[in-house]
């Protein structure tokens, strides 16, 4: 089918210029088009650096030499008027009630103030927030049906509040109860959340790495999806997909997730192996204890991992896939077996190469995986750039 | 000179004096006119100082803008924004005296950047100028017709409407633009591109 390119509205698309219909259509667009995808990286690159545009500051003398001029000139300036045309207030016959009213808008803005959460930095821009149920708060300040959430701020659920958030023109929110989450930052090249505890569940369209969420121990970044993301007292998190995929990373650890399949985090260590979520719950509590607790002395590494081999099916493959740079030595080479047991190698992908972890033979590896389980069975291109600049799932250099 | 990174909509909120500013400067009120001056000063000599390419040439623009402004500023009848109005202004007397120069000057180093954030180490306020100092290279290799709507939208924080207003074109033709020197911007400047990824 003919489909139309939609690059010459990136820049309006980034600014937000463009009416609902046609983001929606360049935002649908982007998703499914490589072409497109790329040029939107640059064009999205072109606004970050015209970001940094810096201000060149006016000389000090020129305002001596504009006056000079414009006195050499006689232009017609009248000195006494005071343009704020405020004088007639000191007349005794105004001066008590000016007065009066000075005390109270004075009063009116110390209380505005004084409602305004503790350390919280408003500016401009800001997301809408409809209540769902109970009595959500944005700061100290309930949310009656429809509220602004700036940046800065804090939005908080108790365990009877729900609440809606509007992320820009791309997606919502929904904040789910005994949840506490804060906007960090909203600009066209950016929407960022940071999920202090509790669970949101969001819904994205929009193209990748446009919106984020940060949380104690990873941050999530959208690859064109839906997922919830929940976070314990402790920080721990945990992320479930159930459209696209979505992408986990704290410093140089990467784990990207597809729809139907899970992925925990840990304050520290960052993500886990992701994994799907019908997969064994023997497979998953191993696959937990590889991940985050490899120093404990009651369990013994090689039959935990023996015990995910085994438990492993074709779909869980991915995960293996995953763990091949995340085991060292002798067990790399055991989940090598695995793997080519369920999945074959394709043809240019050698052993050698997989346990050197040559990352073009992972990514022909990965993708094959993809296409013959029905694990991944659509990965859009963008998440195949995102998975090539993942090393085996474990450093990132987007 | 001193630089400091372009806010936009900080700006804005400057803006929402003008009206009374304005009136009290048709009034002729010499004080009222400082305050506008000081409103816009940096930005207008910005905006010339990135199109002429040199910082004294874009001291004498600005010098004779504010003169025109305060000697037509009675024509300003308020059917248009007031910027909308000014920087049209600017964006003319730029481009005669590009006219008149017929060459392109460098825009020249000019000292340090403020140092006005304690938290930042030497070695990342160095690292924030050499990133500033190419930005502000690249913006200058920009042919005029893509770094006049770059110049309103990042130094004055104009919308696209507001841009087709200055530069007497259609709003298409400012995405048209911008995109376009969005894209050579990354282009030229693709090595810093590790300065803006997502931590």
């Amino acid at each position: 089918m003919f489909r139309t390119h939609v690059n010459n509205q990136f820049s309006a698309y980034c600014h937000e210029e463009l009416s609902a219909g046609e983001t929606r259509k360049v935002a649908e667009h982007l998703i499914g088009c490589t072409r497109c995808r790329k040029e939107f990286e640059e064009v999205k690159l072109g606004i970050k650096l015209a970001e940094q545009l810096p201000l060149v500051s006016a000389p000090d003398s020129l305002w001596q030499e504009v006056e000079m001029l414009l006195d050499q000139d006689g232009h017609p300036v009248n000195e006494r008027r005071s343009w704020s045309g405020i004088s007639f207030l000191i007349q005794p016959r105004f001066a008590i009630p000016a007065f009066a009213v000075l005390m109270g808008v004075a009063f009116i803005i110390a209380l505005s103030l004084r409602d305004r959460s503790e350390g919280t930095r408003l500016t401009g821009a800001s997301w809408d927030v409809s209540r769902l149920d109970g009595a959500p708060q944005i700061g100290s300040i309930s949310v009656n049906d429809k509220g602004k959430l700036g940046i800065g701020q804090w939005l908080e659920t108790d365990a009877n509040s729900r609440a809606q958030i509007e992320v820009g023109n791309i997606g919502q929110v929904e904040i789910d109860p005994g949840t506490r989450v804060r906007l960090v930052e909203t600009k066209p090249t950016e929407h960022r959340l940071e999920l202090a505890r509790g669970r949101l569940s969001a819904r994205i369209s929009a193209p990748p790495r446009l919106f984020f969420v940060d949380t104690p121990s990873a941050v999530a970044e959208d690859l064109g999806c839906a997922y919830t993301l929940e976070v314990n007292d402790q920080g721990d998190s945990l992320l479930r997909v159930t459209l696209g995929w979505v992408s986990l990373h704290l410093r140089d650890r990467e784990s990207v997730v597809p729809a139907g399949a899970a992925c925990a985090t840990r304050p520290g260590l960052g993500p886990g192996t992701p994994y799907f979520e019908d997969s064994s719950e023997m497979f998953r509590k191993a696959l937990t204890k590889l991940d985050f607790e490899p120093n404990d002395p009651s369990w013994s590494r090689t039959p935990t991992l023996d015990l995910v081999l085994n438990e492993a099916r074709p779909r869980d493959t991915f995960t293996l896939w995953h763990l091949l740079s995340r085991v060292n030595g002798s067990d790399r080479a055991r989940v090598y077996g695995r793997m080519a047991a369920l999945v074959p190698p394709p043809e240019g992908v050698t052993r050698d190469g997989v346990l050197r972890l040559d990352q073009n033979m992972l990514n022909l590896w990965r993708e094959k995986i993809d296409s013959e389980c029905d694990s991944v069975n659509s990965v859009p291109a963008v998440v195949r750039d995102v998975l090539g600049r993942t090393r085996s799932g474990i450093h990132r250099r987007l | 000179m001193l630089e400091q990174m372009a806010k936009p909509q900080e700006q804005r909120v400057q803006q929402s004096v003008d009206e009374h500013v304005i009136r009290a400067c048709q009034q002729g009120d010499r004080e009222a006119f400082r305050q506008l001056f000081e409103v816009y000063k940096d930005r207008v000599f910005s905006i010339a100082a990135y199109s002429l390419g040199d910082e004294t040439a874009a001291a004498d623009v600005t010098q004779q803008i504010f003169l025109k402004l305060m000697t037509r500023i009675n024509q300003f009848r308020g059917d248009s924004e007031f910027t909308t109005w000014l920087y049209r202004l600017v964006v003319n007397s730029c481009h005669d005296e590009r006219r008149k120069q017929r060459r392109f000057f460098p825009l020249i180093e000019s000292g340090a950047m403020p140092g006005t954030d304690k938290r930042h180490s030497q070695e990342k306020r160095y690292a924030r100028r050499e990133v500033a100092g190419s930005i502000r290279e690249a913006i200058g290799h920009l042919k005029p017709k893509m770094r006049q709507p770059i110049l309103l939208k990042y130094i004055e924080g104009l919308s696209y409407e507001e841009i087709a207003g200055v530069l007497g074109c259609s709003k298409g033709t400012v995405a048209s633009r911008l995109n376009r020197a969005h894209k050579v911007l990354a282009k030229r400047l693709g090595h810093l591109r590790q300065n803006f990824l997502s931590e």
